[in-house]
């Protein structure tokens, strides 16, 4: 299996002049293409700076973290910003659709900041609303959808550019039971029928449920890596 | 689709969106209006000292305007005012003795500067007969008849008809005088038509002065759109040892008048545009630093920096270019309308005369100038602009999609 993401030796302590707070405290590891992995763990043990860091959002105070052959900790943000575009899939907590635009614009804004032709993205982001059950929904507003609605719009938006993985911060933590039921099923279906690798951080024992890796982390350090 | 966004994003929050444009409309009226009546009191003052007693061209012996010499003639001065008349870009030529003297009533007396004109002449380039008040120009009085200003008739207490004595020096410097019966009255927001001037025939002055049909001075009327340098130069070339100067160089004092208010509007421009800018930055910072959020999502998904900055650029454009044209038309209706009817400050008519000015105001606005206000405007919101657009891609996404 290919390895989508190594990360090596990261540190990462916020407030270093002042009162130094260690996030990260030398954390290894390896995601492989295809995973469905949950790093949990209890809060400030770690988890979103982790995801940050992986996510080409943060750099470590020390350490390596291998994307495709890249060592991004070493990128500037300018760099990191078109390595993100092109390499990673992002879904936040609280959705963060752009508000004015439609559900199929976007879906389709990732690929337009790649350059990808109309018609192209188009057919795409349609076939991937298609899969999420909210095709009905194109034209419609972030503000007219619900939070589990609007939560599959962001899946099928991270899912648009073909990323090499997705990153999840804690995806279901506003939504209802019978939102996130769905929206786990329709991530662990793409992650069958697409290969696609997903990295959640959350809290939500549902989420665990369905993850196929469990990576736990206690004060910035991996305690547990386990693969059902 | 960065346009889509920006100029949906425009049309989020109307409320504030309104208050920029409505700034950006009140600032181009503002603007407009203010330079139409500056070029209105301008314009006013110019075309009165032009039309009714400068006119656009003056020709002189060199020495003349030195003390007034009645001696100071200008050569063939009837026969090159006949040559002027053929010019092209010569609307009308006219030819002047000019003497100072004294004007007596039986009440009073003042100094007066007497000007023989060429009456039919004098009308096509001064237009004094327009400015009759009372009386008629140089009708039902046959011997020696004379229009003076209105001012200066209250002063020796004269009305039309009444009796004056001209007294001056005559070629040969002795004091000669004439009686002259007031035929007319003038009035014009120049105080030299009002006070200072007694216009007689020229043929009438010539024969006490004893100068036969020689002239002083010739005055030109250009043509709409003629260079007066070009005929000035024109004339150098043709005939030398004349002095021959256009309005500029005869009352300088309006060259400096007119290029002052020409650099009012740069000033007036300035204070507008730079209020504008504070108003501009103060909304797009709030509309920048409320969408902080989504701007971080908008930077971790992969927009670049560029991108973002282009943005929020572009909303700002976007104001400023609907609001433009608002402004633009706002404006143009209500100076169109002033122009048509007049601005009306007889109640201060005083007080401007005293200046020079005309009590009936007429704005006007070139179209350079909408042209000129449009891209400040433009460039105002861009400047504005910058600085929420520097901030928004100064944010970090981490900080940013963690903010509540």
């Amino acid at each position: 299996m290919n390895t989508v993401i190594k990360a090596e030796n990261l540190y990462k302590v916020y407030n270093e002049t002042k009162i130094p707070v260690k996030a990260l405290n030398g954390v290894n590891i390896e995601i492989n293409e295809g995973e469905f992995t949950a790093i949990v763990g209890p809060s400030g043990c770690g988890k979103t700076t982790l995801l940050n860091i992986i996510g080409g959002l943060d750099h470590p105070t020390e350490g390596k973290v291998v994307v495709a052959n890249e060592d991004i900790a070493k990128m500037k943000d300018g760099e990191l910003i078109d390595f993100r575009l092109n390499n990673i899939g992002f879904v936040f907590q609280a959705y963060n659709l752009i508000p004015v635009l439609t559900t199929l614009e976007n879906v389709e804004f990732i690929m337009l900041l790649q350059k990808q032709d109309k018609v192209l993205r188009e057919k795409r982001s349609m076939e991937l609303l298609e899969e999420m059950g909210i095709a009905d929904k194109a034209d419609k507003r972030p503000s007219e959808l619900s939070g589990g609605q609007q939560q599959r719009v962001a899946v099928a938006r991270a899912l648009a550019s073909k990323p090499k993985f997705i990153l999840a911060d804690e995806p279901t933590a506003n939504l209802d039971s019978k939102s996130t039921e769905n929206l786990l099923d329709m991530m662990a279906k793409l992650n069958e029928e697409e290969n696609a690798t997903f990295v959640f951080s959350t809290h939500d024992q549902r989420v665990i449920d369905k993850a196929k890796r469990i990576i736990t982390l206690e004060d910035g350090v991996v305690i547990s890596d386990e693969t059902k | 689709m960065i346009l889509k966004i920006a100029w949906r994003n425009v049309w989020r929050s109307k409320g504030r969106s309104f208050v920029v444009m409505g700034s950006i409309v009140v600032g181009i009226w503002a603007l407009l209006v203010g330079s139409g009546f500056m070029n209105g009191f301008m314009v006013g003052y110019m075309n009165e000292a032009i039309n009714y007693d400068i006119s656009n061209i003056q020709v002189h012996h060199p020495e003349f305007k030195t003390d007034y010499d009645i001696n100071l003639t200008i050569p063939n001065g009837v026969i090159k005012a006949d040559d002027l008349r053929n010019w092209n870009g010569v609307d009308g030529v006219t030819t002047r003795t000019i003497v100072n003297g004294m004007i007596a009533s039986p009440k009073k007396a003042s100094g007066v500067q007497i000007r023989g004109i060429d009456k039919m002449n004098e009308a096509k380039v001064t237009m004094l007969d327009s400015l009759i008040v009372e009386g008629a120009y140089f009708e039902g009085i046959k011997r020696n008849p004379i229009i003076i200003g209105a001012k200066l008739a209250e002063t020796l207490n004269v009305k039309v008809r009444s009796k004056v004595v001209l007294t001056f020096n005559d070629k040969n410097s002795n004091i000669t005088a004439g009686a002259f019966r007031v035929v007319g009255i003038v009035k014009s927001s120049s105080l030299k038509i009002n006070e200072l001037y007694a216009y007689v025939l020229k043929n009438d002055v010539d024969k006490l002065l004893g100068i036969g049909d020689e002239v002083h001075e010739i005055a030109l009327l250009t043509a709409e759109g003629v260079i007066e340098t070009d005929i000035v130069a024109k004339y150098n070339k043709k005939y030398t040892g004349d002095l021959i100067q256009d309005w500029k160089l005869i009352a300088p004092e309006m060259a400096f008048m007119q290029e002052m208010y020409g650099s009012m509007l740069y000033v007036l421009m300035f204070i507008i545009l730079t209020a504008l800018i504070f108003g501009i930055v103060n909304t797009m910072l709030m509309a920048v630093l409320e969408r902080f959020k989504e701007l971080g999502m908008l930077m971790a998904v992969g927009m670049n920096r560029l991108r973002v900055f282009a943005m929020i650029l572009i909303e700002t454009l976007s104001l400023a270019i609907i609001a433009s044209p608002v402004g633009l038309i706002i404006s143009y209706l209500t100076i169109s309308y002033y122009r048509s009817v007049g601005v009306d400050l007889t109640n201060y008519s005083d007080a401007l005369e005293s200046f020079g000015y005309a009590s009936i105001l007429y704005p006007f606005v070139a179209q350079e100038t909408y042209m000129i206000v449009t891209i400040g405007v433009i460039f105002t919101a861009f400047i504005g602009a910058m600085y929420p657009a520097w901030k928004a891609v100064k944010l970090n996404p981490v900080e940013a999609l963690h903010k509540i």
